[in-house]
């Protein structure tokens, strides 16, 4: 199995809620151009090119037609890659498997989103809307013990329903989801390329209002314009190319079950009981050769859309012998902590949904090659990293595992 | 069972409409602002030459980004063109009577075709060839509307 | 190429202007008929490759409710846009990383009755620009690029014509199409409405219902699965410009290129002569012979000669769409798998009164985009070698 390696990352210049100057593919080329420039790579280097993003944000269908130029991509086998939330790492998959597969050796994989240019819930919405329409014409009452008023709010209904089974199940309370919001903001307040950086304590977070208790409006992340570029090459090209680089050891995929908490036709799911992420992060840890996640891993990124997430992925992945928010209470999650959970500031703190999959394994990697641009460099040497994504009904999640070695064959 | 519980619901119809506010950018801004003083404006790629409209920033065959404005004429040539007989509308097709006249069009000074409606001349009069001149929307609206539609050249001389 | 993958199995519906069912419901039929034919189980699936289409199918992240129906429950799934061909390559890729031994590729689309396909398409403008002038669809554009061909090679309406006829004859030998003429002749074709001229209606494709599913498989795996495995020689895609005014709509360089590379890792050197038989994906059939000479089949500009002599129908030289291609039925995502399907059935002997004779080497091809901006190419072949 041929070894795959990211050598170079390019972000848009900002993660911000509203690109008023440039339309959507002059967006990606920024990141496109810092690619390049970060590697110094040229176009002529690219073999093949995978590109993803969630279109109905944009409501532009296959976007990599319009982006063909402006990403550089004439002339260049290229494929779209889509799959919800998760679409910036299964993207990253693609040109894994691309690099794997042994047709190519140097590919660019390009993910963004420019969640501005349509309403924020668009998108989620229209998993949901198709359904309960539907439901509501044939006479059939939401309403009435269902749950349906968590739809309310888009995902982040559903999603209070997965904080609260959280809490429940591992003997967590609302302030741990207080201090996790406030570890990873503070986080993103050393990362210029998070969106929301404003240094938050745990007074500030608790200080909003629940909007589905047990989440607040201080638990839930942004939505952001932005786009992320990743390069991914074979071994021999890793040395020739670059000086360092972060190996793609361990990838994971699982699809769960489309149904959300209670919701969706009767179906009886605990939106945290996520088997899902558990095979994923197995399926990743025995490609990467890990044996024990409680010790071989230095550092994770995880995909949260809302804060309580990064705890209950710490649980699903297995990563400590004690409860996650018992070593949130020691301080360990901390950048300069024993284990680093989204150093970045986490799809907390910036979502480019199409992005925000790929932003995981990218961060991972810079952490890796020790290449952050900005004061979010995590001190311990990373030998290890693990990152995360979800998308979805809250079904689908990837995991990749990053190393600063090649896997041993 | 009833008749009226044997009833099957075969279809549901779903009516689903968002709106979106799209950043034009930049150059298409400039571009848009052009049409309102009556001036087509395309750009230069500093490597290859050609003049593309409307203006975008990257020319994807030479990586670069483009910055040379160039202004083109209004006047130009058919190098191909439809008549349809339909339009599409929300993906359905209606008739069009009398026929829509789609050209694509050579603007002198331009390398990139622009695709226009071409007015004032019978479908079978629309060749290859043929000069055409841009007509205006007056008063200006500051939007691409303010480009209406191409005539025959030699029209109004 | 290195690590062997081969075609073991094909499935499609019985494409229609409307199915008839739920979506899920004709998926979990069409993949639970491939694998009891074949005596297996989804635990006999490592991976699953969907491709559908997010507008087309009215809600974000399409897969969310196509993966329980098609076995991917708890599995590794992703998912494609673009076109079916796409999607096989992709799984094709997996299976050669040494990651998996099998890979469903599963693709449909409900283009006939749940959203109308040129819609669909319009979505695919620049929305700040094209979307907002209304002249560019996709039966304007495809319209211009027959233009564009007439034009430059001399090929007449009434040989356009021929190309339709003979694409309806073709389905009617084939089991799934949903439109057909057995006797179709260039006459029926232009009794048909002019949409956008050149364009009748007869030369663009039927709003189709469809579905189709392809099991991939490493070569042990294909071996146990199947006597005769149908392997996949080469595979690649190219892209060209979006702007069509800077585009020559005459010929299809990006068919050129993609053919070029998956011909390299065929080792195809005069493909007019080492292939037997070409699917291509031609919704508006003034496509095929663009596509079909950037493919090398046939001499640039001969699409009319070609249509006068017959060297495209079944028993011609160069037999393409024997299926009746995409006017015989066009599901949007499925277009390309579909055409790997056929060429499977071909290159198995099973195309039943569709049968080229004595098929051992086919080539495949996808488009995506207005006036196939982007074009993937994958060349099948009965022989290990």
């Amino acid at each position: 199995m041929r070894n795959v390696a990211i050598i170079g990352v390019g972000y848009t210049p900002v993660f911000v809620s509203k690109r008023k100057d440039v339309n959507m593919v002059e967006m990606m080329s920024e990141a496109v151009d810092a690619a390049f420039s970060n590697t110094n790579l040229k176009p002529e280097d690219i073999d093949a090119i995978t590109f993803g993003n969630m279109q109905t944000f944009e409501g532009l269908n296959l976007p990599h037609l319009w982006a063909s130029e402006h990403i550089r991509a004439l002339d260049k086998p290229t494929i779209r890659i889509s799959t919800g939330g998760t679409t910036g790492m299964s993207t990253l998959h693609a040109a894994y498997y691309h690099v794997a597969s042994g047709m190519y050796d140097v590919v660019m994989a390009v993910t963004w989103e420019k969640q501005s240019e349509g309403d924020s819930q668009v998108g989620l919405a229209g998993i949901v809307m198709p359904e309960a329409m539907v439901m509501v014409q044939n006479g059939m009452d939401l309403y009435g013990g269902r749950g349906v008023g968590g739809l309310g709010g888009g995902s982040t209904g559903a999603a209070s329903y997965q904080a609260m089974s959280y809490l429940s199940h591992y003997g967590a309370e609302v302030e741990h989801i207080d201090k996790m919001a406030s570890l990873e903001r503070t986080n993103a307040s050393k990362n210029p390329y998070a969106h929301l950086r404003k240094v938050t304590t745990v007074e500030d977070v608790a200080s909003t209002p629940f909007i589905a208790w047990p989440l607040r409006f201080g638990h839930t992340c942004p939505t952001t314009d932005g786009a992320t570029v990743a390069i991914v090459v074979s071994e021999e090209k890793a040395k020739k190319l670059a000086d360092t680089a972060a190996w793609i050891n361990g990838i994971g995929c699982c699809a769960s079950d489309p149904c959300t908490g209670n919701m969706i036709e009767g179906q009886i799911t605990d939106p945290a009981d996520q088997q899902a992420c558990v095979i994923a992060g197995k399926k990743a840890y025995d490609m990467a050769g890990i044996e024990d996640p409680t010790r071989e891993i230095d550092m994770a990124e995880l995909y949260d859309g809302f804060a309580h997430q990064s705890l209950l992925w710490c649980e699903k992945l297995g990563f400590f012998s004690e409860p996650a928010h018992k070593m949130l209470d020691k301080g360990a999650l901390e950048i300069d902590g024993e284990f680093p959970v989204n150093p970045s500031g986490g799809v907390f703190s910036t979502n480019a949904i199409g992005a925000s999959a790929m932003n995981r394994p990218t961060e991972c990697a810079l952490q890796i090659m020790r290449k952050i641009e900005g004061e979010h460099q995590v001190p311990k040497k990373v030998k290890t990293a693990v990152a995360h994504g979800w998308g979805g009904l809250f079904q689908y999640v990837t995991v990749t595992v990053l190393g600063d070695k090649p896997r041993k064959r | 069972m009833t008749a009226k519980q044997e009833r099957v619901v075969a279809h549901s119809v779903v009516p689903i409409d968002f709106t979106y506010n799209y950043r034009v950018g930049t150059y298409l801004e400039k571009y848009i602002q052009g049409l309102g003083q009556k001036k087509i404006l395309g750009m230069k790629c500093s490597g290859c030459g050609k003049v593309v409209v409307p203006p975008r920033k990257i020319c994807g065959m030479c990586n670069l980004t483009m910055e040379e404005w160039v202004e083109l004429a209004d006047v130009g040539t058919v190098e191909n063109y439809t008549v349809g007989h339909v339009r599409v509308d929300k993906g359905l097709l209606e008739k069009s009577d009398p026929p829509v006249m789609l050209a694509l069009i050579k603007l002198d000074g331009a390398d990139a075709l622009l695709a226009g409606e071409v007015r004032g001349l019978k479908p079978e009069e629309l060749k290859n060839g043929l000069r055409v001149k841009a007509v205006w929307k007056d008063p200006a609206e500051d939007s691409l509307a303010d480009l209406d539609h191409f005539e025959p050249a030699g029209k109004g001389g | 190429m290195e690590k062997q993958v081969a075609v073991v199995a094909q499935a499609q519906t019985r494409h229609a202007a409307d199915i008839g069912m739920p979506k899920e419901r004709m998926l979990f039929e069409l993949v639970k008929g491939l694998f009891d034919d074949l005596g297996i189980t989804r635990d006999d699936i490592g991976t699953f490759v969907i491709c559908s289409n997010d507008f087309q199918a009215g809600r974000t992240i399409s897969n969310v409710f196509e993966d329980t129906p098609i076995g991917a429950y708890m599995k590794d799934e992703t998912k494609v846009e673009a076109d079916g061909l796409w999607a096989a390559m992709y799984a094709a890729m997996r299976i050669m990383s040494g990651n998996y031994d099998t890979a469903l590729v599963v693709a449909n689309s409900l283009g006939g009755s749940e959203f109308r396909p040129y819609l669909v398409m319009d979505y695919q403008l620049n929305p700040t620009y094209d979307r907002q002038l209304g002249l560019l669809n996709e039966l304007s554009t495809a319209a211009l690029q027959a233009r564009s061909y007439m034009d430059r090679y001399g090929m007449t309406e009434t040989q356009m014509d021929r190309i339709a006829a003979k694409l309806l004859r073709n389905a009617a030998r084939n089991p799934y199409a949903l439109q057909s003429k057995a006797d179709a002749t260039p006459e029926d074709i232009a009794a048909s409405e002019y949409l956008y001229e050149p364009l009748r209606k007869l030369h663009c494709y039927p709003f189709t219902d469809g579905a189709c599913a392809v099991l991939l498989a490493s070569a042990d795996r294909a071996k146990e699965l199947t006597d005769s495995p149908v392997w996949i020689k080469g595979m690649s895609s190219s892209i060209d410009s979006y702007y069509l005014g800077e585009r020559e709509l005459f010929g299809s360089r990006s068919s050129r290129l993609a053919a070029e590379r998956a011909y390299k890792m065929a080792g195809i050197k005069q493909p007019a002569d080492q292939i037997d038989v070409a699917e291509v994906s031609a919704p508006f059939v003034h496509q095929e012979p663009i596509i079909t000479e950037a493919l090398g089949l046939f001499p640039e500009g001969s699409g009319g000669s070609v249509a006068e002599r017959g060297l495209s129908e079944i028993d011609g030289a160069m037999p393409v769409c024997p299926s009746g291609g995409a006017t015989g039925a066009h599901p949007f995502s499925a277009a390309g798998l579909i055409r790997i399907a056929e060429c499977y059935r071909q290159l198995t002997g099973q195309a039943g009164e569709a049968q080229v004779a004595d098929a051992s080497t086919a080539v495949a091809h996808g488009q995506d985009g207005f006036c196939a901006q982007h074009n993937a190419v994958m060349v099948l072949s009965s022989e290990e070698g």
